[in-house]
């Protein structure tokens, strides 16, 4: 059971490639040469290997988001717009804090993205608790609220003072996150990102609130007969999703883009699904699997450089791996599938699967 | 002829079957007894095509039936009603039979071809259904037996499984069901019944398998054997003596206070100004058929449902608030009242009185002292299980109740109340959850049964009441015959 958790990721991986490799094959270029200059472009220099890092640094705070509200089946599929409200908000007020030192502009960029991404989070929520609007909508609808108003915002109120770009005035210095070792641009949110995600754990599996979470999530009958508070459970639970997302498009602004743009976010909040999946909704796997596809969109470029095959095919290749990967273990869809089904009612005693797991 | 050739099936470490052959004839009511984890439930299902046995084979009628495909045992005949319902909780009770046989190849879905035929085969079984359009979720746990049996029956199957179906049916219905198999029999097909309830396996039944510890210990005609023996057989030693009726009150200060409660669920009055009082020490009873408000009662002392009118009051609400004064333990245990995908230990957590007691300040969870109390629980309580990181879902039913009387108990409440404790339990079992309810009650603790079982009222409680259609009509114990008692569960006189 324990090795089946590390063997099969990379047993579903070499699957994976072998059938990238016959899909390569089938379109006349060289497996090996594609592999290798995806792997080169992922891994293979220093530098290579941070711009990596950089990738994965926002995959593993949507996938946070997104494992947390999972944990609860609170299917939050809005991780990109709370990601762009926490962006938004703490693009705003970057430019604005000229004569801030450091030690206390960087705070306030972070906890403006905590509080756009909490709010965005937070509504959907409340709407939820109260008024039973289905989670799955609303967040999918305040993503296109929230891309919008970024795209409003750069195009009007927060557009630069030359008006050429549709793209914000640049944060003051003091609220950019310091970047090690020039040229790589490392930051310190990287660790933050970890400690959240070891935060996220300890939370999920350590706290009284984390408990009645994954129980809500599970069972929402029996989570309901034993006095788990439901309602606030879920406001509160989409409003710290929607800041861990928030916080990670603040430290996107804060360490990488240093302004808004309109294209801030290619679609993370999404990709954050398949990463949280994965890992099983588990917040410390996300690392790994955050990295990983981090080094896939990262490779992708190398690999289109080198060989000049499309980077679409990175699309393809990840599409490949999740699928294989979920193929190999269909637990990760059982979460899932209580949203369709309403509360599974198989007795567990009864099916091989549960009773060997005793 | 239904037959298995030593049929063999392991979970894990647990060897369920153990080479298991077994026959039953055409034209036959066929019992399979045996205690909660002796393999009943496995070689029905393996018959069903639900398991696949590592060992052995099935037959039909001499023809070997594809291991492990439901689909290819219903296209030989084979329909089964399960003790947990199978059936789709988000869509109506007409769209779940639909998916059984009374439409055969058709491609177009007529709903109404469907409640009809079913409305037409609950007529003939005394049944009543549920009123159009009702979602299964909805549904009470008798309402929903009933749906699977008609479910079954749509097949028109030539063999014909059921495993512990009769435990939730009224008196009336009971009669009007086996009256339909012994039909089924007169057509020459096959009928295997599980069940606990020797007397019924005897009464009903022309052949008798017993099954201990996944292995066949004896097979008799119904005519050559007894309850006595068929119990020992099952347990393999003495079964315990049935406990002396305790018509006797304690006469003690009154603990909990019902006081005119009344609730309405879609429009219809679910409670009618239930008003009673449980004095510490009391073993009270509740009994009726299913669907008279019992299910509303206990979520509205849960505190899950709202009451339009009344209360519940506890005399002392203690210093840990009145959820850890009074413990429920659900109608449902394996919807409402575990989580079956969660270890044991967290599932003591979901008890509040005990969520509370293992978490720190800071809103961590002690969770090493909540394993440690796991593991005497279980030990407490004598529960089977690998210990406190097995999810409960590798339990047997009878843990699970158990599990669920040991949560319930283990904070130590004022009041403690119980929807349809002992279903699905067997002798043993059952005697064993009797008997922690008669210690708690004996230490102070005031009961509240609630149950369709009244043979078990009868045994352990000094108050009874019969509910129907929402009221409470108190029974003193001068009037408790059975006749009296059948008429008030019908609702023909109050």
């Amino acid at each position: 059971m324990k090795a089946g958790i590390i063997a099969k990721p990379i047993a579903a991986v070499i699957l994976a490639a072998a059938l990238i490799a016959l899909v390569l094959l089938a379109l006349g270029a060289s497996p090996f040469g594609v592999m290798g200059a995806l792997w080169q472009g992922a891994f293979g220099t220093w530098l290579a290997f941070t711009e990596t890092l950089v990738k994965a640094m926002p995959l593993v705070f949507c996938g946070l988001a997104v494992a947390i509200a999972f944990q609860g089946a609170l299917w939050n599929i809005g991780a990109d717009g709370q990601l762009i409200a926490g962006a938004t908000l703490a693009g705003a007020l970057g430019p604005a804090l000229t004569h801030w030192p450091h030690l206390l502009a960087i705070p306030a960029m972070l906890a403006a993205g905590v509080a756009g991404g909490a709010t965005w989070g937070g509504v959907a929520g409340w709407l939820r608790a109260r008024r039973d609007v289905n989670e799955i909508i609303s967040t999918i609808m305040l993503n296109f609220v929230a891309a919008q108003i970024l795209s409003a915002a750069v195009h009007g109120p927060l557009m630069e003072p030359s008006r050429a770009y549709p793209k914000s005035a640049p944060i003051a210095p003091g609220a950019e996150l310091h970047l090690y070792f020039a040229p790589s641009r490392l930051n310190l949110a990287m660790a933050l990102a970890v400690a959240l995600a070891a935060g996220c754990y300890l939370f999920l599996f350590r706290t009284r609130a984390g408990f009645e979470l994954r129980a809500l999530g599970r069972n929402r009958r029996a989570s309901a007969f034993f006095g788990i508070p439901i309602a606030r459970l879920t406001t509160r639970t989409l409003a710290l999703s929607g800041a861990l997302a928030g916080l990670g498009g603040a430290v996107q602004v804060s360490a990488i883009t240093h302004r808004l743009y309109e294209t801030l976010s290619p679609g993370w909040g999404y990709e954050a699904i398949a990463v949280a999946l994965v890992a099983r909704l588990n917040p410390l796997a996300i690392v790994a699997t955050a990295i990983f596809f981090g080094a896939l969109d990262n490779g992708a470029q190398a690999m289109q450089r080198a060989e000049g095959v499309s980077p679409v095919l990175v699309q393809v290749i990840q599409g490949m791996v999740i699928m294989i990967l979920l193929a190999f273990d269909t637990s990760a869809w059982s979460g899932m599938r209580t949203v369709f089904a309403g509360a599974p009612t198989v007795p567990a005693a009864n099916t091989p699967a549960a009773a060997s797991d005793a | 002829m239904l037959a298995a050739k030593a049929i063999s099936k392991r979970f894990g470490r647990n060897l369920a079957l153990d080479g298991v052959d077994f026959c039953a004839r055409p034209g036959e009511i066929h019992a399979l007894v045996g205690e909660n984890g002796a393999g009943k439930s496995t070689l029905i299902n393996i018959f069903a095509g639900r398991l696949r046995p590592d060992d052995g084979h099935a037959t039909l009628d001499g023809a070997a039936l594809r291991a492990g495909s439901p689909h290819a045992a219903l296209r030989a005949g084979i329909a089964a009603v399960y003790q947990s319902p199978m059936l789709f909780e988000r869509m109506t009770w007409e769209e779940n039979l639909a998916l059984g046989g009374f439409l055969g190849e058709a491609d177009q879905l007529h709903l109404d071809e469907v409640a009809a035929r079913a409305r037409a085969l609950a007529a003939e079984l005394s049944f009543d259904l549920p009123p159009p359009g009702t979602r299964v979720e909805d549904c009470s746990v008798t309402e929903r037996v009933r749906l699977e049996i008609i479910r079954a029956l749509s097949f028109d199957p030539r063999v014909l499984i059921l495993d512990e179906p009769t435990g939730v049916l009224a008196p009336g219905e009971l009669a009007a069901f086996l009256e339909l198999l012994r039909r089924l029999r007169a057509d020459g097909r096959i009928v295997v019944i599980v069940t606990h309830k020797l007397a019924e396996a005897l009464a009903v039944a022309d052949r008798i398998t017993v099954l201990r510890h996944g292995r066949r210990v004896a097979e008799r005609p119904a005519a050559e054997t007894g309850e006595a023996e068929l119990a020992q057989m099952m347990i393999g030693e003495l079964a315990p003596a049935p406990p002396r009726p305790l018509y006797f009150r304690h006469t003690n200060e009154p603990v909990l206070m019902v006081e005119h409660l009344t609730a309405v669920r879609d429009g219809r009055r679910v409670l009618d100004d239930v008003s009673l009082t449980l004095g510490a020490g009391d073993i009270a009873g509740i009994v009726g058929v299913d669907g008279n408000g019992q299910t509303e009662l206990v979520e509205v002392m849960a505190g899950v449902r709202a009451p339009i009118a009344g209360r519940t009051r506890l005399a002392d609400r203690g210093d840990n608030g009145p959820d850890a004064q009074m413990a429920i333990v659900p109608q449902n245990r394996d919807l409402d009242g575990l989580i079956l995908e969660m270890t044991l230990w967290e599932n003591l957590m979901l008890a509040p009185a005990l969520r509370r007691r293992f978490s720190r300040s800071g809103g961590w969870l002690a969770r090493a002292r909540a394993v440690e109390f796991c593991a005497q629980t279980l030990s407490r309580f004598r529960i089977d299980a690998a210990g406190p990181f097995a999810p409960a879902g590798a339990l047997s039913g009878g843990n699970r109740q158990r599990l669920a009387v040991a949560r319930a108990l283990a904070t130590a409440p004022k009041v403690l109340i119980a929807h349809d404790i002992c279903r699905g339990l067997d002798l043993r079992a059952t005697s064993e959850v009797h008997r922690m309810l008669r210690e708690y009650a004996a230490a102070g603790g005031a009961v509240l049964l609630i149950s369709g079982d009244l043979d078990e009222l009868l045994i352990l409680c000094a108050q009874l009441w019969v509910i129907s259609r929402g009221r409470l009509t108190e029974v003193p114990p001068e009037n408790r015959n059975a006749a009296r008692l059948g008429l008030l569960m019908s609702g023909a006189v109050r």
